[in-house]
């Protein structure tokens, strides 16, 4: 037993240096994780109406800082983490320069610490700062300019964690010429090109107006504009978001469940498919916005609706995968190698549960790409309702599953609980489908997303699959329970942390059963790849960039300013200048009394 | 937790022993939800939407 | 490369769906007529609207035999006119736009929904029915007062209509 244990070391045992970076970052992703939990449960809870425990004013602060933790920080953090792992243990050579590692690593925390104090000032009224423009950040409401800045800091620190990657690969090339570029490494560098090309808008459209604007260095912004720069950037980071939880399912599903991936090219194509599609997408969320052709918005439409085909490919690939393991298991039947699954693992049951909802998310996001469709639903409670089931499931319980099998890899720390473990996968699947659910079908009867208080006193909502207060009450009681399991997930994990290393955790990735030499060489020609994707972006975007442009001028047709950070400072002084008047109205009736 | 990695090749590498196998499993899974998808889309698009009032028409 | 039989039969089927979803939006739009708001209208001042012809007197005017138009400008936070006045059985354009910043349109439980930019003016057309009330909302955050934002739009009846004189204040 214990030479079979040193024959095989851990990640941790071969690279400790790397398996720092995963774990520093994963820690500071799981912060961000429970931040937005607490801001989650306290606004589901206001939303409903169960309990108000903010002004609805504040609504926004935690709307704000519930969507930025979530998306940007617990996402992205855990995504390097991720990535990190997945690069060195495919090319199994270590980072070239884990100075530049840390470097990258101290650049996002130090944006995102910049940008997460601009919001949560928002709540102290004594602080003239606040960033309440949610995670969108449409113009002309303007946030502080902290927040902005912190983004771009941000951005630029996951820039050079890509710029890391892809010099390690490089150095890996040097040494094997000839190899085929290991799968999980292909899906790094195939995630971060796409990266490079969405966050070049939002880099742009935040460092070339947004944060000027704030500064006061220029008067006003085109909103359609920095609109239209939002949402190039902002599509194609739900496929940033999601790739983490493509990389699980496809290279470590399969291991868990006992099997292999069915096929190594066609994950190879699917990731290629992302680096093209996913960017000249970005119109479909303003098909609803005025000033921007028909015809844009249909182009838009048809290659929306091609990047199913990668999702759709991926469902059959990895069930397939999965099957295999169970058959291998001695399953048999049409669906009876079901029960032949390592259902009791976490790890197993938590990504399962997580593709299964991603499967329902798929059918609300084919009604949310259809442009006509858009008028039923755009911009009510269904839109969330959806991006809880594919971010907020697919990618946070793949993320969570996925902590359960690497976290002993890169700490020789088996986990505290596994029971606790399947328990909190499963807590999260049944509160996301109460709420979600609820969610949807609120949005079908036309309740409003992102607003404190969705009862309005001169109409009533009609009454569909249950009224508007019953679905209430599925909500709060689904968010309830992802707030607990939130909270099991973070307290297993702080437990895992203060158990004793061990040896003998590690497991190999196996190889698939279609293999990386059935693969066409050209799938790997990142620069074919790259240059298709530009022309694509550069067709699907060029003509409405300069139609908005050519309307409302570089910086806008007259719009105003309205900071949302300003109106304290206002208030603050008017208090004071109040006080002030006061004081002097005090001091001169007692100057008064004293002179009589 | 089988056999070890290869000490220096990865192992996405490594080919597979090109076992044939039929996914009849999961094709059976991924009919239903092909049915399930056209369904909810028939009924979304022309019971919800089109039945709506107030129809966009230009 | 290898494929499996059945994984080519899912492929095959997986792009038969994505052009009946494609197909089906475009029958959407060349049968019923469904029109997406777009960029029919010339952009608007938002600081100026009391200068514009459009927007100067929010309002409900007609414009021909069962054709009416309505001018809305949405701000922080409310719309105008409201109530929104307008006969059945007609075809009334709603011409929206922003006085300051991002808003929302949102006929409550109906498919007229658009997003209201300043800068920009949305136009949409919609038939009416019976008389009824509708409720309307803002659906974008526009503030901190955003889920107090909201407005009514009454459906009467022709003779109703003008005997307000097709003045819908």
């Amino acid at each position: 037993m214990s030479t079979a244990i040193e024959s095989e070391p851990t990640f941790v045992d071969k690279f400790p240096d790397e398996a720092r970076v995963v774990r520093a970052a994963f820690m500071s992703s799981f912060f961000a994780l429970f931040l937005g939990a607490i801001f989650g449960i306290i606004q589901t809870l206001h939303r409903t109406d169960v309990a108000r425990i903010i002004p609805s004013t504040d609504y926004y602060t935690v709307l704000t800082a519930h969507g930025v933790f979530m998306v940007i920080s617990f996402t992205i953090f855990f995504l390097v983490g991720l990535f990190t792992w997945a690069l060195t243990r495919s090319l199994d050579r270590p980072l070239i320069n884990i100075k530049i590692t840390w470097t990258w690593y101290g650049l996002m925390a130090a944006g995102m610490t910049l940008t997460g104090i601009s919001i949560l000032a928002g709540f102290v009224d004594s602080i003239d700062m606040s960033a309440d423009v949610l995670y969108t950040f449409y113009a002309p409401l303007q946030a502080h300019p902290l927040f902005y800045a912190g983004l771009a800091v941000f951005i630029v620190g996951t820039w050079i964690a890509g710029a890391d990657w892809f010099r390690t690969f490089l150095a890996w090339r040097r040494e094997h010429p000839d190899e085929r570029i290991p799968l999980q490494t292909f899906m790094v560098l195939t995630t971060m090109t796409m990266w490079y090309i969405a966050s070049s808008a939002v880099a742009a459209s935040v460092l070339l107006f947004l944060l000027p604007w704030s500064l006061g260095f220029i008067d006003q912004v085109n909103p359609t504009l920095t609109r239209t720069l939002f949402w190039f950037f902002g599509h194609p980071v739900v496929y940033f978001w999601l790739m983490p939880a493509y990389m699980l399912w496809y290279t470590v599903l399969p291991k868990i469940a006992g099997g292999r991936l069915f096929s190594d090219p066609l994950a190879r194509v699917v990731f290629v498919l992302f680096v093209l599609l996913s960017t000249p997408v970005g119109i479909h969320h303003q098909y609803l916005d005025p000033g921007i052709a028909e015809g844009f918005k249909f182009i838009s439409m048809t290659n929306t609706m091609f990047l199913l085909l990668p999702s759709l490919l991926t469902a059959f690939t990895v069930v397939a995968s999965v099957e295999y393991g169970a058959r291998k298991n001695g399953g048999t039947g049409l669906l009876g190698w079901l029960t032949n699954l390592p259902w009791r693992k976490p790890a197993f049951t938590g990504m399962m549960l997580a593709g299964l909802m991603f499967a329902a998310g798929g059918f609300s996001g084919m009604v949310n790409a259809g442009m006509n469709i858009n008028y039923l639903i755009h911009n009510t409670l269904w839109v969330p309702g959806h991006f809880h089931l594919t971010v907020g499931t697919a990618v946070a319980l793949t993320m969570m599953a996925g902590t359960y099998w690497i976290w002993p890899q890169i700490s020789n720390k088996p986990i505290y609980s596994s029971q606790i473990g399947l328990f909190q996968v499963v807590l999260w699947f049944i509160g996301m489908a109460l709420m979600s659910n609820a969610m949807h079908a609120q949005g079908l009867l036309g309740v409003p997303r992102r607003t404190a208080e969705p009862e309005y006193s001169g109409f009533d909502y009609p009454t569909m699959f249950g009224g508007f207060e019953e679905l209430n009450i599925q909500i709060a009681i689904g968010g309830t329970l992802l707030f607990v399991s939130t909270i099991l997930f973070l307290g297993n994990l702080v437990l895992t942390m203060g158990n004793p290393k061990v040896s003998g955790l590690a497991e190999p990735l196996p190889s698939p059963v279609s293999g990386a030499e059935d693969a066409p060489k050209v799938l790997d020609n990142l620069r074919l790849w790259v240059s298709i994707a530009l022309t694509l972006v550069v067709l699907a975007y060029a003509l409405p960039i300069a139609a908005i442009i050519n309307r409302g001028g570089l910086l806008g047709p007259g719009v105003g300013t309205y900071p949302v950070w300003v109106a304290p400072l206002f208030d603050a002084l008017a208090n004071a200048a109040a006080t002030l008047l006061g004081a002097v109205g005090d001091a001169s009736a007692a100057l008064a009394e004293v002179v009589r | 937790m089988g056999q070890s990695e290869a000490a220096n090749a990865p192992t996405d590498d490594v080919g597979g022993e090109g076992e044939d196998f039929d996914p009849i499993g999961t094709l059976t899974l991924i009919g239903i939800y092909f049915a399930i998808l056209v369904l909810a889309w028939v009924y979304i698009y022309f019971v919800e939407f089109l039945g709506r009032d107030l129809v966009v028409v230009g | 490369m290898h494929i499996h039989a059945y994984e080519k039969l899912w492929l095959a089927l997986s792009i038969v769906l994505i052009l009946a979803l494609v197909g089906t939006v475009t029958y959407g739009a060349v049968g019923p007529g469904v029109a997406m708001v777009a960029d029919s209208q010339s952009t608007v001042d938002p600081g100026a609207l009391d200068e514009d012809e459009r927007f100067s007197e929010p309002r409900v005017e007609q414009v021909g035999e069962n054709e009416y138009e309505a001018y809305v400008v949405a701000y922080q936070f409310g719309f105008e006119p409201t109530p929104i006045v307008v006969p059945a059985n007609s075809t009334v354009t709603l011409h929206v736009t922003s006085r300051d910043v991002i808003h929302g349109f949102e006929v409550v439980g109906t498919n007229a929904n658009t997003m209201v930019v300043p800068g920009e003016v949305s136009e949409i057309t919609v038939e009416t029915d019976e008389p009824t009330e509708y409720g309307l909302l803002c659906n974008e955050y526009c503030g901190a007062g955003h889920h107090v934002m909201e407005g009514k739009i009454h459906v009467v009846s022709q003779s109703e209509f003008e005997n307000r004189g097709g003045d819908s204040e």
